[in-house]
């Protein structure tokens, strides 16, 4: 725990954290950023995620995932810089709020969820990827997936409220 | 596919779990309103909010105030939180930390800045 605390209070002693302190507009913006970031992420992921349920069963899953999937990935690119910078400026209070706490372990739920999504059920797509019903893993990875999003959104606000 | 129906069940529960406090806002008590005057011995303009150590008799307290963009805009520069200036913070006090309370407003040079 000692250097583990001593760590975060490096960082947040850092200049970027100190700017996203001090400065009046980048704290705000950064966290804009992020919002837009996870916005097209979870977007793209519960449209999937509800095709996968059985939702729209015309539209191949194949290609509904090659469409959105890149988006989900490069909206990381906006998302996770800008919460580590948001992280930055107050990474010892934010490590003991329960909700950033309880928004860390779901976003490692959410990772291992869709890895084993990707290495199983989806390895077979072709022979569910249109007008026919998943597979129950790939039905119970999406259900998964969804909770998992809407709980990582409702901790990420709780974030200020608790 | 158990596996994936724990990681769900799992995943509501936590969401479900009672939010424990450091900072927050469900960690201050509404229902006790404290009205506070002092001197400003610290004060802070910085995000995520700013805050101010007000010194009263008997008690110096932390004060936590807006983020800088809301005071700014509401007409509360960086400069009417200085060192040694008079104030009246309105608010409620925090469940876990007998000196500190969050500020629903705050006075200022005769002047009153709502900051919720």
């Amino acid at each position: 725990m000692q250097p583990g605390a001593a760590l975060l209070e490096a960082l947040q002693e850092g200049s970027f954290a100190a700017a996203m302190r001090d400065s009046i507009w980048l704290y705000p913006v950064v966290e804009t950023v992020h919002i837009i970031g996870f916005a097209i992420l979870v977007g793209a992921v519960i449209m999937f995620d509800l095709r996968v349920l059985g939702v729209s069963k015309r539209v191949p899953v194949r290609m509904l995932a090659q469409y959105l999937l890149p988006w989900a990935v490069a909206a990381l690119l906006l998302i996770v810089p800008a919460g580590f910078l948001m992280f930055s400026a107050d990474a010892t209070n934010l490590i003991s709020n329960r909700a950033f706490v309880i928004k860390m372990v779901l976003l490692m739920l959410a990772a291992t969820n869709a890895a084993a999504f990707h290495l199983g059920a989806f390895r077979n797509v072709d022979q569910w990827n249109q007008e026919t019903r998943a597979p129950r893993s790939a039905r119970l990875h999406a259900g998964a997936s969804l909770l998992i999003w809407l709980g990582v959104i409702t901790c990420g606000r709780m974030i200020a409220y608790v | 596919m158990t596996k994936t129906l724990t990681l769900a069940l799992l995943a509501v529960s936590l969401v479900a779990a009672p939010a424990a406090a450091h900072h927050g806002w469900s960690s201050y008590d509404n229902d006790t309103a404290i009205t506070l005057t002092g001197k400003i011995t610290e004060a802070s303009y910085t995000y995520p909010h700013g805050t101010i150590m007000l010194e009263t008799p008997g008690k110096t307290w932390l004060a936590v105030l807006a983020p800088p963009s809301r005071m700014s805009a509401r007409g509360l520069p960086s400069s009417d939180l200085s060192v040694g200036l008079q104030a009246t913070v309105e608010g409620y006090p925090s469940r876990q930390d007998p000196k500190e309370m969050r500020a629903e407003r705050i006075t200022i040079h005769g002047r009153t800045i709502e900051l919720r």
